[in-house]
């Protein structure tokens, strides 16, 4: 007991910082859990905005204050680190995975504290449900649905192309399955099966032989890189043809260390830009890093705190800058073109879905290539499913 | 200058058993309460939600202890149960139940899921029984994911913030007196149960269950009475946490929640319900410290955190590892022990 009074003694000295008059923003990071291997770049993306907009100008001559937390990937750990956060005085938060962000839907609500988090859930893009939670790129609904919308423009055999299904059976990898579905049948599809391979597999063979009966053409896997490495090494294992359309955290740079060729001629979602492509923010962005490549999740929390930061300009430019007031500037914004790094931002009050454009990107030769943006109608259907 | 009995004297067994035996003990623990029942009037809301998430733990540290401390029967499922209890009391809060009737049919919908996968422990013990109840998480985990007419599935479930007579428990500081007088009932049950014939009857199981059953205790109906009444508070710990979050998903109830369940109870003690409280305030306050720390070496010295942070998951296994090693009893024997060498002080010998 003398314990805990001693704890909170020495939290409460910690929290009591300096007071300053910078806009504090929290910046809830997994560095050391499960998804520390992109939640890392991500948060070193955000990290080089923000000093980068301190250096020029900040916003309305203000100094942005990041508050970083390393939650862990745990969902009480970010709770805690939400009300450290809190208790400091942020003004708006960017967030991380899907767990997280889920279960600070109704706080940041009712302390109206906008939220930029990495989780593309397609509910929070619905400000019925979760009216201070804002992404950088669309869900993971919007993004499946460009994905096989690209497929179907590539298709050119007479026959309907062959799609199946393997992703974690998790919130995370059943979320966009229904929407892909029933859009895949819209398009002319045929859904021919479906299987789940764990995040933490070392083996999709079992799943693979199964899907090889079906012979898809196009196989869609929502996982992350290490287990999407998994499946498309035990597809070349297993002399499968198909070609796979990855989702936003199912590929990236890494994906050729750990699948080597097996990867070559696949598809993935990205919903930023890829280092070295020709935009133009490529060139502050090669200066920030001093020319070292860098993940194309860095670019995304680059865009993520770009977006925040022109929503707190705006907010600036009419008066007080506060949660509320960011909210109601990011809510007005339309086509706001983030250096070219992303596909343009438009939010609106009733509809959080920042773009409906992903970019597909494709493996070759151990690199990750930029193929085209592909765009789709704005729904009002879509939204949140 | 008034007298003191030296030690305690009793004149009834009554009084032996007594779960408060001295006068000093409960001025002590009134003014516990008193510090506690002022913290959120002078705390800001982050010490405040961590001492809402320590009590929430505390829950579900002492119910664990009751079915593996106390009764001897391993359970790696106990965040599934917690889990059942959330959803349970989510589901009927929604329905328009007040928190109260929502809470308690929270606690029955997990105390009844935890007797059904509780049956396979007459058959099962040690690892084994710790293997079926591992069954136990994966399967509630897939049911709250799969069953999403009632759960939300994937998209989670939103829970309003309880209201109890009117009065709206919205803040950290509110809900705080919410949770701490359901937490000290479940504590003061736990406490009481241990004193009571099944208490005594689920020690003895622990202890060895051939001479429990040759003294007649029916070792199925105890085990089975085990599993319900742990699971009932762990649901009761899942229902503060739902209301308390107010958004549920079915993330937060996996195998790691049991995992650091089962860390609070070593930790603190096996079989002492003051080391499920001192394992669950340690459990939840290390990696907050630990971040505390981090942030401020990090301010001041910015190169060392990038190697710091990765740091940060292995000083929690080794301080996991040290207390096996140095404390095998617990935080609870090393309690006992700071309080003997105090009460001899300055003449220990």
């Amino acid at each position: 007991m003398k314990k805990l009074l001693l704890l909170t003694v020495l939290a409460l000295a910690a929290t009591v910082g300096t007071a300053s008059a910078a806009y504090k923003v929290g910046l809830l990071s997994d560095l050391t859990g499960a998804t520390s291997s992109v939640g890392t770049p991500y948060a070193e993306g955000i990290k080089a905005y923000v000093a980068w907009l301190n250096e020029n100008g900040g916003i309305g001559g203000e100094p942005v204050e990041l508050i970083q937390v390393d939650y862990a990937y745990n969902v009480q750990q970010a709770l805690a680190a939400y009300k450290r956060f809190t208790s400091r005085g942020i003004v708006a938060m960017q967030g991380w995975g899907t767990g997280d962000t889920e279960a600070l839907v109704k706080f940041v609500a009712k302390d109206k504290i906008p939220v930029f988090s990495a989780s593309y859930s397609a509910h929070l893009m619905d400000p019925a449900k979760a009216p201070y939670n804002f992404t950088a790129a669309p869900d993971y609904s919007t993004q499946g649905r460009a994905g096989l919308k690209f497929l179907r423009e590539s298709w050119k055999e007479e026959r309907a192309p062959k799609l199946a299904f393997v992703f974690p059976d998790n919130p995370y990898g059943t979320a966009p399955i229904p929407a892909m579905k029933e859009y895949a049948k819209e398009l002319g599809f045929e859904v021919v099966g479906q299987e789940n391979v764990d995040l933490k597999a070392i083996d999709a063979t079992p799943q693979l032989l199964s899907l090889k009966k079906a012979g898809p053409d196009f196989i869609w896997t929502g996982g992350t890189t290490p287990s999407t490495a998994v499946i498309m090494k035990d597809a070349q294992k297993l002399g499968m043809t198909s070609t796979f359309l990855t989702n936003i955290w199912s590929s990236d740079e890494d994906l050729f260390k750990m699948a080597g060729d097996a990867a070559n001629g696949h598809f993935g979602l990205q919903g930023a830009v890829i280092y070295g492509q020709d935009v133009p923010g490529m060139g502050l962005i090669r200066k920030l890093t001093k020319d070292t490549p860098q993940m194309t999740h860095y670019i995304r929390g680059f865009v993520s705190m770009l977006v925040m930061a022109e929503g707190m300009k705006m907010a600036a430019a009419k008066g007080e800058v506060t949660g509320e007031s960011i909210k109601a500037a990011l809510e007005t914004m339309r086509d706001f073109d983030p250096m070219g790094l992303a596909p343009a931002v438009s939010f609106f009050p009733d509809d959080h879905r920042p773009s409906m454009s992903v970019n597909v990107c494709t493996f070759k030769n151990g690199k990750l290539e930029f193929v085209k943006t592909v765009a789709l109608e704005r729904k009002k259907e879509w939204l949140g499913h | 200058m008034s007298m003191h009995k030296c030690g305690l004297f009793y004149t009834s067994y009554r009084a032996e058993d007594g779960l408060f035996r001295s006068k000093f003990q409960k001025s002590c623990l009134a003014i516990f309460f008193a510090v506690l029942l002022a913290c959120p009037q002078f705390l800001n809301s982050y010490v405040v939600s961590i001492l809402n998430l320590i009590l929430i733990a505390v829950i579900g540290a002492v119910s664990l202890n009751l079915l593996t401390g106390i009764c001897g029967q391993m359970s790696l499922g106990h965040g599934a149960f917690v889990g059942m209890g959330a959803y349970g009391a989510a589901i009927l809060s929604n329905l328009g139940l007040p928190f109260f009737p929502a809470l308690l049919g929270g606690g029955f919908v997990a105390a009844l899921v935890g007797m059904v996968f509780g049956i396979p422990s007459l058959r099962l013990k040690g690892i084994y029984l710790a293997i079926s109840t591992l069954a136990a998480q994966l399967i509630l985990e897939y049911v709250f994911l799969h069953a999403s007419g009632l759960t939300g599935g994937a998209n989670g479930l939103p829970v309003n913030a309880p209201h109890v007579l009117g009065y709206a428990f919205d803040s950290d500081a509110r809900i705080f007196y919410l949770i701490l007088f359901v937490t000290t009932l479940c504590v003061l049950a736990v406490s009481n149960v241990a004193r009571t014939r099944p208490g005594r009857a689920f020690v003895a199981i622990r202890d060895y269950y051939q001479s429990a059953e040759n003294v007649g205790v029916n070792l199925f109906a105890f085990k089975l009475q085990a599993f319900g009444l742990s699971s009932f508070l762990a649901g009761i710990a899942g229902g503060l946490w739902a209301h308390y979050t107010m958004y549920i998903t079915p993330e937060q109830f996996s195998m790691g929640l049991s995992i650091s369940y089962l860390a609070m109870i070593i930790i603190g003690g096996m079989g002492s319900v003051l080391g499920s409280i001192f394992g669950a305030v340690f459990i939840t306050l290390l990696p907050e410290l630990l971040n505390l720390i981090i942030s401020s070496l990090g301010g001041m010295a910015p190169d060392l955190s990038a190697v710091i942070v990765p740091m940060k998951e292995g000083v929690f296994g080794l301080m996991l590892v040290l207390f096996l090693i140095f404390e095998p009893e617990g935080l609870a024997r090393k309690w006992r022990l700071t309080k003997a060498y105090w009460k001899l002080y300055p003449f220990a010998y």
